[in-house]
Order: structure tokens, then C-alpha cells, then sequence
């Protein structure tokens, strides 16, 4: 049986206690919710905080929370109730996608949204949707409160721009314009409980139903530090005519976009043909969508 | 230092006095002792030590016992009526889902939970609802096999 070491425990039910709690403890604290990733890293012995402030139980990090023009969830909602709102799936159908292929049913139960971004994993599923379809961060200090966009917050591999006094508190994404169609692919040795091989979301915004792309967004997970954007593949998009030929233009230059490693997973080359091949696919299926289709 | 918690199990109400860093599969096997839960992996690969925590199933080994505080728990103990087995368990031992045994109280809670929002499940959503419970004695078939037939059966 895989032990705990022993730690000290606060159970906040305001933000504001919960801040001062990490003010006063910095990074000897550490911040849990869904637990899935802290206790496991506890566990295996790679982390051993002083304390744990558990933020579940401060109910506003848990809301979705729809207006004018945005949707604001709360960073403790968990990764389950993002498949179950109904302006998720309607809105952005892409985080529902991204959601339902997340870990388990068990620990689709637990994770949270939060927790899924601040781990900054390279393989983890919800942020390149989220980048996608540019969210935005607030994180909230015991003095003051920021937002940063989603492209700024990882550094690399569980390391963000994010401050150990500060709490991540909500992701908040504009609503998307209309005729926008998205798709996250993730591909593993198996369809469930599985860490990304490659995984690629993307989104078209087109100017009218037939008309021509005006905003692109391809972002490239597991293949690199962190989530990239396929930079020379969002460029080759922009004002051209979306068809299967140019996708397959495009999926090349994704493949070269991405500085993928050989490790227990996948090869690096192999990671590189499947950028591409994840890249027409994931097009291919936001456009329809885009279409109304 | 201990904390005073209170858990509401299979509708019975205990108070535990438990250190923070005791896993909720510690609390109900060594404090309550309801072994019928498992731990297998410990870190929520294998869902041997799945309950069903608020009406969602979990791996109750990644959950600290403080934070289930005030919580209600189904565990295996829970799901017969007395002697009378569930129509999920009787479905497992009729048709040969059960082999070692291990991962049958994390497989039973799972389809439970299933079946309790969907009385229809297809066999997609019936192996995507127990992708976190795995068995090495690789009976699946035989699993969602018994899932399918509990679910018809329950509906008579």
C-alpha cells in the first residue's frame, strides 16, 4: 500500500482565508481539489509539501458562470460536470470533447479544470482546447488579482507564470463568433485512462458559411514542453479557401511546427507524421462543424 | 493531529477521529472496517478501490478522508438488500464475470453507478463507464456481459 507522508491539512470555505493561508506559506503549502495529481505525486515521494489547503469547499470556484458575451467557469469545477453543462456542450464543443477523453470516469470525477491547467503536464487534454479558443486566466492574489492569457501561463514541463501565493481562480473564454467549428483528437495505445501519444486541437472561424478562414488555431500537445500553436500552419490558414488540398498543406507544416522526443510512448518521428495526420483530421472535422454540418 | 469527521456509509452514520494524510480506502477498511473495498495501484489507475462518493464513483484512494467530511459513501457492503444480492452481483456470479475477485466491488459500484442515470446502456457506454476499473484476470467480456443482462433484468 502506497502511503502518505504526513502532512498539515486547512479546509478554507472563503477564497480570502485561503489566500492568506498560502501568503503566510508560500511553497511550503500546496493547493488541492481533486487530489488526482497532487496525492498520486505525494504518493510516489516527488513532492512532499508541509501543509495542503484543500479549495474545494470555497463554492465559487465552482460555477459556471455565462455573461455578456463570456463564459467564466469556476477553476474547481470538475473535469465531469464539463461534459454536463449544457452551454459547454453547446458553446464550446471543443472542451467537452477534450473532457470526455480526460483520464477515467473515476478521475473525471475528481480532477478539476484547475487542476488540469496549473500541473501544466505536457500531455494534458483540456489545455489545448482551451488554447484553442484563447482563454484567459484570473488569478487572484491576496492583494491584487490578474489575468493572464492562456499562451503566457506555461513555461515548460509543471512550470507556470503562476505565483505560489496566488490562486488560479477562473478560466474565462470569450463566446465564440459564429460559423467556428473545433476538434481535439488524442491519440494513445488505447481509447480510455490514457496519456496523450499526440493529441491536436483546432478551430476555424470562417468569414461566412462558403466563405474564407479568419482565424485559425492549431495547437500541437505531447510533442513538445509544453502546448504549442502550429505557427506556420495558423499562418498558411488565414484568408485562404478551406479545402482538403490546403489541409493537407497545412497538416505538413504542423508536422514541422513541433519539436517532438522519442520516449516510452512514441518515436519521435512517428509523433511528427501523426501532427499531421491528427492536423487534417481535427480541420477537416471543425470545418464541417464550422458549416453547421 | 486527528480531525473528527463524519462520514455517512452504506446510510450509516460514524464519526472517526483520522490524521489528515489517511486515504477515505484507509478510513472504510482499517477504521470501519468495511474490507470489501480494495486498493490496488494506489495512485487511481485501477479502480479496485472505487465507491460511490456523493452519487459519483471515485477512487477512493486518491481522497484523503478529510476531505470526504460529511460525505455519503456506497461501498460493496451497501449494495445487497440483506442476503438478497443486487441484480448486478447475481448477473456477475450467473454468468462467470468473477473470476479472482479483486476488481469485482469496483466494477459492481461502476456499472451501478451507471445504470442508476442510464437504463439502456449500449455496450460502448457500458466499457466506457468501467475504462477505469481494470481486471487482470482480463474477464471483460464477461463483465459487460453481466452489466447488459442486470440492466434487463433490473427492468422487469
Amino acid at each position: 500500500m502506497l502511503l502518505l507522508p504526513k502532512f498539515d491539512y486547512y479546509e478554507p470555505r472563503e477564497m480570502s482565508e485561503a489566500l492568506k493561508l498560502m501568503s503566510k506559506m508560500k511553497t511550503s503549502a500546496k493547493i488541492i481539489a481533486g487530489g488526482t495529481d497532487v496525492l498520486v505525486n505525494m504518493k510516489k515521494g516527488l513532492i512532499s509539501p508541509k501543509s495542503l489547503v484543500n479549495v474545494a469547499r470555497i463554492s465559487e470556484l465552482s460555477d459556471v458562470e455565462p455573461s455578456n458575451g463570456t463564459i467564466s467557469i469556476g477553476s474547481g469545477l470538475i473535469v465531469e460536470k464539463l461534459t454536463e453543462f449544457d452551454i459547454i456542450k453547446k458553446k464550446l464543443p471543443i472542451l467537452f470533447k477534450a473532457a470526455r477523453v480526460l483520464g477515467s470516469p473515476l478521475v473525471r470525477n475528481r480532477a478539476t479544470i484547475g487542476g488540469n491547467i496549473v500541473t501544466a503536464r505536457p500531455a494534458a487534454d483540456l489545455p489545448p482546447a482551451l488554447l484553442a479558443v484563447d482563454a484567459k486566466l484570473k488569478l487572484v492574489g491576496a492583494k491584487s488579482s490578474r489575468e493572464v492569457s492562456l499562451d503566457k501561463f506555461f513555461i515548460g514541463p509543471g512550470q507556470t507564470v503562476i505565483k505560489p501565493t496566488e490562486i488560479l481562480s477562473r478560466i474565462i473564454i470569450k463566446e465564440l463568433p459564429p460559423f467556428t467549428g473545433g476538434d481535439y483528437i488524442k491519440l494513445g495505445h488505447r481509447n480510455a485512462l490514457e496519456i496523450a501519444i499526440v493529441a491536436v486541437a483546432s478551430r476555424i472561424t470562417l468569414d461566412s458559411p462558403d466563405g474564407v478562414i479568419k482565424e485559425a488555431r492549431i495547437i500541437l500537445s505531447a510533442v513538445a514542453p509544453k502546448a504549442i500553436h502550429a505557427v506556420s500552419a495558423e499562418k498558411a490558414l488565414k484568408g485562404e479557401k478551406p479545402t482538403a488540398k490546403l489541409f493537407e498543406k497545412v497538416a505538413k507544416l504542423a508536422a514541422g511546427d513541433c519539436a517532438p522526443i522519442t520516449d516510452i510512448r512514441g518515436g519521435a518521428e512517428y509523433r511528427r507524421a501523426m501532427v499531421a495526420a491528427l492536423t487534417k483530421k481535427t480541420l477537416m472535422n471543425a470545418l464541417n462543424e464550422a458549416k453547421g454540418k | 493531529m486527528k480531525q473528527i469527521i463524519t462520514l455517512t456509509v452504506n446510510k450509516e452514520i460514524y464519526e472517526i477521529a483520522v490524521a489528515p494524510n489517511r486515504t477515505l480506502t484507509q478510513a472504510l477498511r482499517e477504521d470501519l472496517n468495511l474490507l470489501g473495498t480494495k486498493e490496488g495501484c494506489g495512485i487511481g489507475d485501477c479502480g479496485a478501490c472505487t465507491v460511490i462518493l456523493d452519487g459519483r464513483p471515485v477512487n477512493s484512494c486518491l481522497i484523503l478522508a478529510v476531505q470526504a467530511n460529511g460525505s455519503e459513501i456506497t461501498t460493496i457492503e451497501g449494495v445487497a438488500n440483506g442476503r438478497d444480492l443486487h441484480p448486478l452481483q447475481e448477473a456477475f456470479v450467473e454468468h462467470g464475470a468473477i473470476q479472482c475477485g479483486f476488481c469485482t466491488p469496483g466494477m459492481v459500484l461502476s456499472a451501478k453507478s451507471l445504470i442508476e442515470k442510464n437504463q439502456n446502456p449500449t455496450e460502448l457506454e457500458i466499457r466506457e463507464a468501467l475504462s477505469g476499473n481494470l481486471c487482470r484476470c482480463t474477464g471483460y467480456q464477461k463483465i459487460v456481459e453481466a452489466v447488459k443482462i442486470a440492466s434487463e433484468n433490473m427492468k422487469k
